[in-house]
């Protein structure tokens, strides 16, 4: 588990939640960052948010080292989670009329009924 | 196999009747200190700002009609450059920005003085309701296991294999079930008896009691029954063969609390992309002026109304690291005190040491409910209720959130009470971990509800 490991004198929880502190730090200080465009700062949070939720489900929860069965069973539902967000994105306008170019090559807009 | 037996006797729990007085003075206190002392000077301060601010408003009233007769005559005279009529208009617009100005301070002070008293009267009222609950528990558990005969665990002819069913489960949803069949009389009972325009509904009142009362003493039962501690049981079947059950079983359950979560945050993310928030305006995604308000809107733009979430963000993740501290303190079979004093007196003994952590995760925890409701209390006042979409997923989410919270803070006071008594060490340890599981999961559900609801 690799708990019992030191790195600069500290276990890897000490430097998990140091992570973690500096990354919620980040986190909070994006909003207020003046001059950011507002999908940077959703870039920033989605990036912030997978990092602390790695950090608290492989370290703190030991998935990472624990049997590969229990990251199965944490990961089982986030397929229904993947399949409530395709729903979110499918039964929204934006969906057809959003996209951008790059996503629909080719695509036939006489289709598209406003 | 895992897991100990303790020889323990049922008097010990009167401690817990003792820790419950103790808890009931402490809620007492700080109601009386926060809710009726300082909350009750913020109010004569909030009061005093309220005549300032009628004054100013009715100043800026007077001055914008000035204004805006000086600007119609300035109008009808065909805008002159200079003048009477000019000057007029220029003293007028003078006298109205400086109303203006005067207003807008007068009613930030107002509203200041007002988020002031709130936040100590909600203070003061969390505290002592968290403490009257947290003392319900050890007062009600505690006097019940107190008086129960006590039992043997080397009853069974060192059967390890013996299967520790309980029906303390059975009783405690029993419980639970006839709470919320309750409830809603037990909160028009409780508007009721505050004075609000609602009739009491005793009957159902009392049916939450009781239920409550059933499932405390189902909860006590069980504590009572992992106080003396169990051999761990290993599952036999696939695909979990060779691991404990109770490891197993917190995954599982832990998978349907991720599904619970999903769906709040997938409703969420559903009606946002239909709103025209300030965020979508900005983003170009829709033509302003939005015409909905979200919680991030009132919250995310001044660090002060931000800070209570913000605050708890942090205290959610020092208390993951607190219990992680706490279950590597019982493991650590070459625990020494810390050659720092503050430390060495902090934690003295490894026992003490696990309590101490445990104590610190109650804290950090406990804070965050005090937190919670404070915000929620301003939000309130600023006319964000859960009568609108916006609010209703926000509160049902964020309030799940605290619930969940709530919950684990109420499975601590008994680990804290075990690690007081039997004590945490590297045969015991696996409740910490397991418990652990379940506390690391909020600090994740926080994780996407922070950055979602308060920032976006």
């Amino acid at each position: 588990m690799g708990e019992h490991k030191l790195y600069a004198g500290k276990d890897i929880y000490f430097w998990n939640f140091v992570v973690l502190m500096l990354f919620t730090l980040l986190e909070v200080g994006a909003v207020y960052v003046s001059g950011l465009s507002v999908y940077t700062v959703w870039a920033i949070l989605i990036g912030v948010g997978i990092v602390k939720a790695y950090g608290i489900a492989a370290f703190f929860m030991h998935l990472k080292g624990d049997p590969f069965i229990y990251t199965r069973t944490a990961l089982f539902p986030v397929l229904f989670v993947a399949l409530m967000l395709w729903g979110i994105g499918l039964s929204n306008p934006d969906s057809i009329l959003g996209l951008p170019d790059w996503c629909t090559p080719n695509y036939d807009w006489a289709y598209v009924i406003e | 196999m895992s897991g100990s037996l303790h020889d323990v006797k049922n008097d010990i729990w009167m401690k817990t009747v003792v820790i419950g007085i103790a808890l009931l003075v402490v809620g007492g206190l700080a109601y009386g200190v926060m809710s009726v002392g300082i909350a009750s000077m913020k109010h004569h301060a909030w009061e005093d700002t309220i005549i300032p601010y009628e004054n100013a408003h009715d100043h800026y009233v007077e001055a914008s009609d000035e204004f805006a007769t000086a600007d119609k005559a300035w109008e009808d005279a065909g805008r002159p450059a200079s003048g009477e009529v000019h000057d007029e208009r220029e003293d007028a617009l003078e006298h109205y920005e400086h109303a203006f100005e005067e207003y807008d301070h007068a009613e930030h002070a107002k509203i200041d003085a007002h988020l002031s008293y709130l936040t100590w009267k909600t203070a003061g009222i969390t505290i002592a309701l968290m403490m009257v609950v947290y003392a319900s528990f050890y007062l009600v558990a505690g006097f019940f296991n107190s008086i129960q005969p006590d039992d043997d665990p080397y009853a069974h002819d060192g059967d390890h294999e013996e299967h520790h069913g309980s029906a303390s489960p059975i009783l405690m949803a029993s419980g639970i079930l006839l709470f919320m069949m309750g409830f809603p009389g037990f909160v028009d009972t409780c508007k009721a008896v505050l004075g609000l325009d609602y009739a009491a509904d005793y009957g159902g009142f009392t049916i939450s009691v009781v239920g409550f009362m059933i499932a405390i003493v189902g909860i006590g039962n069980w504590w009572r029954e992992d106080l003396a501690g169990h051999h761990e049981q290993v599952a036999l079947g696939q695909p979990f063969g060779g691991q404990d059950i109770r490891k197993a079983g917190m995954w599982i359950f832990l998978m349907s609390e991720m599904m619970v979560f999903a769906s709040f945050f997938s409703s969420y993310l559903r009606m946002r992309t239909e709103w025209c928030t300030q965020w979508a305006v900005d983003s170009g995604r829709c033509v302003g002026p939005a015409d909905v308000v979200t919680a991030s809107d009132l919250l995310r733009h001044d660090i002060g109304t931000l800070l209570p979430g913000a605050i708890n963000t942090f205290a959610l993740i020092i208390s993951s690291y607190t219990i992680v501290l706490a279950l590597k303190t019982a493991k650590d079979t070459k625990w020494t005190v810390s050659d720092n004093k503050l430390m060495a007196k902090l934690f003295p003994t490894r026992k003490k040491a696990v309590r101490n952590y445990l104590m610190m995760t109650l804290a950090l925890g406990s804070l965050f409910i005090i937190l919670k409701l404070i915000e929620w209390s301003h939000l309130v006042a600023e006319g964000f209720d859960i009568n609108t979409q916006a609010g209703s997923i926000f509160y049902v989410a964020t309030g799940a959130h605290g619930l969940h919270v709530f919950i684990g803070l109420l499975v601590m006071l008994f680990m804290i009470f075990k690690a007081d008594t039997v004590g945490y060490d590297e045969k015991n340890g696996r409740g910490i971990e397991y418990f652990g599981l379940y506390w690391h999961f909020v600090d994740l559900a926080w994780v996407a509800i922070f950055p979602a609801f308060y920032l976006y």
